[in-house]
């Protein structure tokens, strides 16, 4: 692991911090599909990328950032609490890396889809943890909301994070396009 | 109907609010270093007592710092039937784990003691304290003064090689560009509408479509912003900006004589709150 | 009886903001009108709410006092089909190469048409005719990569997207802003050919005056939020006293002419357009051998 922070890391760090930021104070950041609370957020993929793209110290940073602007932006209980708002939110760029670098060599692809997926699940699990732990819920509706906004959460999050990657990254295989099709 | 595409000029953040106030002019490490400790310390209060004390406590600072008081209701109402529905869950479903004290409802799984009540009733308080100790930092702070505070605050951190300089660049770089990114947020969501995107009308249940239907807009989100980054990178290598480097500051602030006070007051409700023995 | 307008703005207002300390006049009372076919040229300095008007021909935003009435519908009127509006009206943003999200150039230009659920056959039809328009070869640039493309390339893709919806109006904010001569001069030419070729009613905002010399039948100057002026471009043009009250610059030729004439030399000072303007100055150094001889 690097010691110090590039250029580049600072940068990145920034304006993908400005990104959770944004997505958490519009409605940007949710997208209607059928959850527990009625949409899956998307505001924590700004950490993924950065972990990806940067590493592990930017995944961290992006990820606090967007924790302190949940907890200064909450209109619920759950997340007017620091424990809940921002210390899980640490790990997500963190976890994403990891995935990423442990899956890089056998494809891009799968690493950046494994590293969003695993990286919203950490999300998830986190705060429902603390949640339960800061007694907002028990466990059993934890469970409840972790399996039904949990995974539909975690396929947006891959979806989302495959999509900007790949466009980014300027990946992807020469493809026909749509209307190229037999009729 | 017209403020469908309204982002950037709904976007409040860094809300100052100059009033002149005591609180504002005190020194704005002072009053980050003491919010933080006291939001901590009223996380981690369960008593009555320590909550009552901790909603006077951020009640008198919101007066005291002279800001409309409606600037921080708007941050409670819309959490109201959030805190009801709140205290209703934890009222039917916490009382298994919080069985201690008298028992007044036992029906079933539900299970009503004064512990149980308690948790409700601090819950909400605490939200509200929370509600009210943010808005004074966030009203009577700009945001230069906030990215400097977190810079000097964390500045003990360099002896350690923790990068704070950085740090406190990469907030000044966030809070910049957040406008600039509504904008451009704005502008494309009203050029995509206008060749006919509109957003969530797959069925409820295909993830994946409702999912690609905003594409046109997340898509160039993050292309935008991290070609805005290359551009910056470019800018700062060119101007031989070097991470690490030693560098003066051109604000320096100097805590006084009332700044030290309060960071003494500020701790000592702190520690108050976090190992007095409160009675109830 | 003369046809109804297509495009009629009536005494037009919007605020944004309203109510709040940072409350904003960005338009008041303003007047517009567009005829069927014509090539209507919009300037003024900015903020003086050309964006904020263009964006009430498709509905992005609705009269807030005032009528908006386009081809007979009444965007005031609660019941609008934005979805066939904005199909009728294409709107073209500032750099809209930014708001290119398809990977592949065709699926990027056949979005639209497939959000109007049209069958494949028709989409590519539309796609085809299009890219051709615009000047991008259907059957070498469909399947290419939308980031290989150069800054003019896009933005053409970005218009064939528009243009793929078939609409009546065509709205341009700005259209050439940022981009090189060439590919300037390129996308000017097409813009013509779609309002005389193919009889598109074409609207757009400009701070480049021999574009619209070039381009307008008929120009809105817009100050402080209203329409202050109309008319010609040679109307507006050779106006000068009005030019310079409302600080709007002229074409380098209507300049040109304008010095020749303060000098004493006999020429048209409306012949603003290159070809005519030229035809102006060659009689000039015609007239005068000694300038004619100091030129060489």
């Amino acid at each position: 692991m690097k010691k110090t922070l590039t250029v580049r890391d600072i940068v990145i760090a920034g304006v993908l911090g400005a990104v959770a930021i944004l997505l958490g104070v519009t409605r940007l950041g949710y997208i209607p599909v059928p959850t527990a609370a009625g949409n899956a957020t998307i505001m924590h993929i700004p950490a993924i990328i950065g972990g990806i793209m940067q590493g592990p110290i930017v995944g961290l940073i992006v990820g606090a950032i967007f924790g302190i602007s949940s907890f200064l932006n909450a209109t619920v209980p759950l997340f007017k609490d620091p424990m809940v708002a921002i210390l899980p939110r640490l790990f997500i760029g963190v976890v994403a890396w990891l995935v990423y670098v442990g899956i890089r060599r056998k494809s891009e692809y799968l690493a950046v889809g494994a590293a969003a997926f695993i990286g919203t699940l950490t999300n998830t699990v986190l705060v429902l943890t603390m949640a339960v732990v800061r007694n907002y819920m028990t466990a059993g509706v934890a469970w409840t909301v972790g399996l039904t906004n949990g995974i539909p959460e975690a396929i947006v999050g891959t979806i989302v994070t495959l999509a900007v990657v790949l466009a980014w990254k300027q990946l992807g295989k020469s493809q026909k396009s749509k209307i190229s099709k037999d009729l | 109907m017209s403020n469908e595409f309204e982002i950037s000029r709904n976007i409040t953040i860094g809300q100052y609010v100059p009033t002149g106030s005591f609180i504002h002019r005190l020194d704005p490490r002072i009053k980050l270093l003491s919010f933080v400790v006291l939001v901590l310390a009223i996380a981690l209060n369960t008593s009555y007592l320590g909550n009552a004390v901790g909603l006077v406590l951020s009640l008198f600072l919101f007066w005291a710092s002279k800001i409309p008081i409606s600037y921080g209701l708007s941050g409670v109402k819309p959490a109201i039937p959030f805190i009801i529905i709140l205290a209703l869950l934890q009222l039917l479903f916490q009382g298994q784990l919080f069985s201690g004290g008298t028992v007044y409802v036992d029906y079933g799984f539900i299970l009503i003691t004064s512990e149980s009540i308690r948790l409700v009733i601090v819950s909400a308080v605490r939200f509200i304290e929370i509600i009210f100790l943010s808005s004074v930092l966030t009203l009577s702070t700009s945001t230069t003064e906030m990215t400097h505070s977190i810079q000097s605050l964390l500045s003990p951190l360099k002896k350690i090689h923790f990068p704070v300089h950085e740090i406190s660049l990469i907030t000044t770089i966030s809070i910049r560009f957040v406008p600039t990114f509504a904008i451009e947020m704005e502008k494309m969501m009203k050029a995509q509408a206008s060749r006919g995107a509109d957003f969530g009308t797959g069925g409820w249940w295909r993830i994946i479509q409702r999912t690609k239907e905003m594409f046109p807009i997340i898509i160039p989100l993050f292309n935008i912003a991290l070609s805005r980054a290359e551009d910056l990178i470019l800018a700062m290598e060119s101007r031989c900006y070097t991470p690490g480097g030693d560098r003066t500051s051109y604000s320096v602030y100097k805590a006084a004589g009332k700044d030290y006070l309060i960071l003494v007051v500020g701790l000592l409700f702190a520690v108050l709150l976090l190992f007095y023995p409160f009675p109830f | 009886m003369p046809a109804r307008p297509i495009i009629e703005i009536e005494n037009l207002s919007h605020t944004y903001m309203k109510g709040t300390p940072m409350e904003h006049v960005a338009l008041k009372g303003t007047n517009l009108y567009v005829e069927e076919g014509e090539c209507i040229a919009i300037i003024g300095h900015t903020g003086s709410g050309k964006s904020t008007l263009i964006q009430h021909f498709n509905g992005l935003m609705r009269p807030e006092s005032g009528k908006v009435i386009i081809d007979g519908e009444d965007l005031s009127q609660k019941k609008v089909n934005l979805k066939t509006l904005r199909q009728k009206v294409g709107l073209v943003f500032q750099n809209p190469e930014d708001q290119i999200f398809e990977k592949i150039i065709g699926d990027d230009i056949a979005y639209g048409p497939f959000k109007l659920g049209l069958p494949l056959k028709e989409v590519r039809e539309r796609v085809k005719w299009a890219m051709e328009v615009v000047g991008l070869d259907f059957e070498e640039m469909k399947d290419r990569q939308t980031f290989a493309l150069s800054g003019g390339q896009k933005r053409k893709v970005a218009l064939a997207g528009i243009l793929a919806l078939k609409p009546k109006i065509l709205v341009l904010d700005e259209p050439t802003a940022g981009l090189d001569p060439k590919s300037r001069k390129e996308l000017l030419g097409k813009i013509k050919v779609l309002n005389k070729e193919e009889k598109l009613t074409v609207v757009f905002v400009s701070h480049n005056m021999e574009e619209v010399a070039m381009l307008a039948d008929r120009v809105y100057v817009m100050a402080d939020g209203t329409d202050v002026l109309s008319g010609t471009p040679k109307e507006i043009f050779t106006d000068k006293e009005k030019l310079q009250r409302h600080q709007i610059g002229t074409p380098e030729t209507v300049k040109i002419l304008y010095r020749l004439s303060d000098l004493g030399y006999k020429v048209k000072t409306d012949a603003f357009s290159i070809h005519e303007a030229a035809e102006e100055i060659m009689k000039v150094l015609a007239g005068t051998k000694e300038v004619s001889n100091y030129v060489k």
